[in-house]
């Protein structure tokens, strides 16, 4: 699971209203090498929830220098871009799980597949 | 040596050395254990001349003579049997007709309360009488099925329900030749010839523990006109060339047997009902559900175990993207975010580089492939999918909603793809048609009849953009009787809208093996006999008959024309650009209202 996906991932157990970001409870995490495209890591920008890249990147220790807030005309700030990058498209949560914030449920992770399948009375 | 026999062969270097064996040998007096025991030697033309019959079946042919032949022959009525004679032809079935007691193809058994109208007719009296005069039974059969077999028509090896039956079974087989063939649980198989006018005979093991069938074929291999027995079908092809091809025609079978009233205590437990064996009857078929419950039920074992189990050879049977959604998502601006639901393989996820795509599936297996493929996917159920409201760009759904089992369901899923859509999002829906013929174009799954397996094949594209208004009606199909859904035979036309479709598996091939060396064409197979080489040297049925591929069966929930649109109609916030149908399927694409109401 890369960290694009988690940041669109939210809980939906059932009677859960802040389900989203989920915490990332990582026990393998790997690192890829992906062809930088700014372009297109410039478009991704303005979809994300950027609180939620800035705490998963907490809860992985791969943080590093990124800002708190979004930084303005990050569109021609190349630097920025491969931190984006990086976090993004590069580092993948391999085995792990995901937990709801509220509930505390907790999804599994397996072979950097997230499995996010409820039971019957959680749906 | 044949195991279980007290006989072997034996094969010396020169006739010399034989010669001297039987001289020294034939007639000589062992001693086995207490007992003496004198073994006798003789010549044979060839090892394999004879494979004996299996215990307990005698063949004797010339039963009856051509006009008794054409008496019994005109003595059948067809005229009530197998009530939908247009559906056994379509399914290529044989026919079958039953007196005194019906048996039941669906649980394998006899109704020893309700007995059949008519008995078996008088016209076989005299033959039956010869039976017992010729010692082969000693009661009197109560119960007569008729089977007529055409050309290229069969039946799967079974042995006959021990409970049902007495052990004596009789088939006299008017018309035409066929071969016959008998299995044993230790895998020997011995082909019996049965000429037209033949009488065969079962009893003790090779009605109790012998399965008997007829390969479904046109042609059979036979031994080339040894006037004096045809019915022993010498194995070796390699060694006779005195075999032939015998055409197959049409062939009456009349199966005589007792119907048993008390449970059977045979010597063979491990084939018998009434002792403890599990019973063959077909596992019963499932019924349309009325509840959630029952719903979900049937789509974990209809669709979501036969996903999981056959997600390898499925994924290698989907593998070109259909170039109409491919249109839809390249039509998307870059740095669009598309949910794919129900992803299957991941086939459209690396379709178009601009888009940030995600799939899920519920099936892990599927989501498993899209892994190794490098794309992202989770695995959850379209009905609930894991991603916040309104922050998709755009969705696709494609050949997924046909698997809610309910209308209730199929519009939960549809709920949810909007539920994720931004305003002005759209989302793409195609679903199997039960229209599979359009603007009297038929569909590619139609068509194509030589395929691998073709029910593996689902509808294929073909661009045909109709103009097409939405019906306001639909159409009183026939519904499922007793709710009970029945299975789809691949390549005809759908009849009715809730059905299982099979699916035949083979071992998965993954992506970059040739597509044309995806398994053999299952007609051609049926056509030849093919030599094995195995320990038994038998003329054995081609592979796919005598080592059965499994089978699994999907549920579908088939559209009609409309039917998705109205569906779609249902969901508030959400008006249908357009609707098309595609080589087979039903299409909608949605858009999502700029405002939200609320």
């Amino acid at each position: 699971m890369k960290l694009l996906t988690h940041n669109m991932l939210t809980s939906h157990v059932k009677g859960v209203t802040k389900g989203y970001p989920l915490l990332i409870k990582a026990t393998e995490v790997k690192m890829n090498e992906v062809e930088f495209n700014p372009q297109f890591v410039s478009r991704m920008i303005p979809k994300l929830e950027w609180s939620a890249l800035v705490q998963a990147a907490d809860e992985l220790g791969q943080r590093q220098d990124l800002p708190g807030e979004l930084v303005p005309d990050y569109e021609k700030n190349e630097d920025f871009l491969k931190k984006v990058h990086r976090l993004l498209l590069e580092v993948e949560v391999i085995e792990g799980c995901l937990q709801c914030p509220e509930s505390g449920r907790e999804f599994p992770i397996s072979r950097g597949i997230p499995n996010m399948l409820l039971s019957e009375d959680e749906a | 040596m044949h195991p279980h026999k007290p006989y072997a062969f034996v094969t010396y270097r020169s006739e010399e050395c034989a010669r001297k064996a039987h001289v020294h040998l034939n007639g000589e007096k062992l001693q086995c254990g207490g007992n003496s025991v004198t073994l006798y030697l003789s010549f044979v033309d060839s090892e394999e001349a004879s494979v004996p019959l299996p215990e307990g079946l005698v063949l004797v042919e010339d039963f009856v003579s051509p006009e008794e032949e054409a008496q019994l022959l005109a003595a059948i009525d067809w005229s009530s049997a197998n009530d939908d004679i247009t559906a056994q032809k379509a399914l290529k079935h044989r026919r079958v007709k039953h007196y005194g007691f019906e048996f039941r193809y669906d649980n394998n058994n006899v109704d020893k309360d309700k007995p059949l109208p008519a008995g078996i007719p008088q016209e076989c009296l005299p033959a039956l009488e010869l039976c017992v005069r010729n010692k082969h039974i000693n009661i009197m059969p109560d119960q007569l099925t008729v089977n007529q077999y055409e050309s290229g028509q069969g039946i799967p090896p079974h042995v006959d329900t021990h409970s049902a039956f007495e052990d004596t079974i009789m088939s006299l087989s008017l018309g035409a030749q066929t071969v016959m063939e008998f299995r044993h649980p230790d895998g020997r198989l011995v082909p019996v010839v049965l000429p037209g006018r033949s009488l065969l005979v079962m009893k003790g093991e090779s009605r109790y523990l012998w399965t008997h069938g007829i390969t479904p074929r046109k042609f059979d291999t036979v031994p080339a006109c040894d006037p004096q027995s045809p019915a022993l079908t010498p194995p070796d092809v390699r060694t006779h060339s005195n075999l032939t091809l015998s055409k197959r025609g049409t062939r009456t079978s009349l199966t005589f047997r007792k119907i048993r009233h008390e449970p059977c205590r045979c010597a063979f437990p491990s084939a018998c009902d009434s002792q403890g064996a599990p019973s063959t009857s077909p596992p019963s078929p499932p019924s349309l559900p009325r509840c959630h419950d029952d719903a979900a039920q049937l789509e974990e074992e209809y669709v979501h175990r036969v996903y999981d189990a056959i997600a390898s050879h499925f994924s290698s049977t989907r593998h070109s993207p259909w170039p109409q959604v491919c249109h839809f998502l390249s039509s998307l601006p870059p740095g669009s975010v598309l949910a794919d639901v129900g992803c299957g393989n991941g086939k459209y996820l690396g379709v178009s580089t601009e888009v940030i795509a995600v799939g899920c599936d519920r099936s892990s297996a599927l989501i498993q492939i899209c892994a190794e493929r490098g794309f992202q996917a989770f695995v959850s159920d379209a009905l609930s999918v894991p991603l916040r409201s309104a922050t998709c760009d755009a969705c696709i759904s494609i050949a997924v909603i046909h698997h809610f089992s309910t209308q209730e369901r199929r519009l939960a899923a549809v709920r949810e793809l909007v539920r994720l859509l931004k305003p002005g999002g759209r989302a793409l829906i195609y679903v199997w048609a039960f229209e599979q013929e359009y603007n009297k174009q038929r569909s590619k799954y139609l068509k194509e009849q030589n395929k691998e397996h073709p029910e593996n094949h689902s509808p294929i594209n073909k661009a045909s953009e109709d103009s097409h208004r939405p019906v306001d009606n639909i159409q009183d199909v026939s519904k499922v009787t007793d709710g009970k859904l029945s299975v789809h035979t691949n390549r005809t036309s759908f009849n009715t809208q809730d059905l299982l479709v099979p699916w035949h598996l083979k071992e998965g091939k993954r992506q970059g093996e040739e597509e044309s060396g995806e398994g053999v064409k299952k007609e051609k197979r049926k056509e030849k006999s093919k030599n094995d080489d195995s320990a038994h040297n038998t003329t054995s049925a081609p592979k796919s008959e005598s080592s059965p591929v499994p089978v699994f069966h999907r549920y579908y929930h088939v559209f009609q024309q409309g039917e998705l649109e109205l569906l779609c109609g249902q969901v508030a916030g959400v008006k249908v650009q357009s609707s098309y149908h595609d080589q087979g399927n039903w299409c909608v694409i949605l858009e999502k209202d700029s405002i939200e109401m609320n």
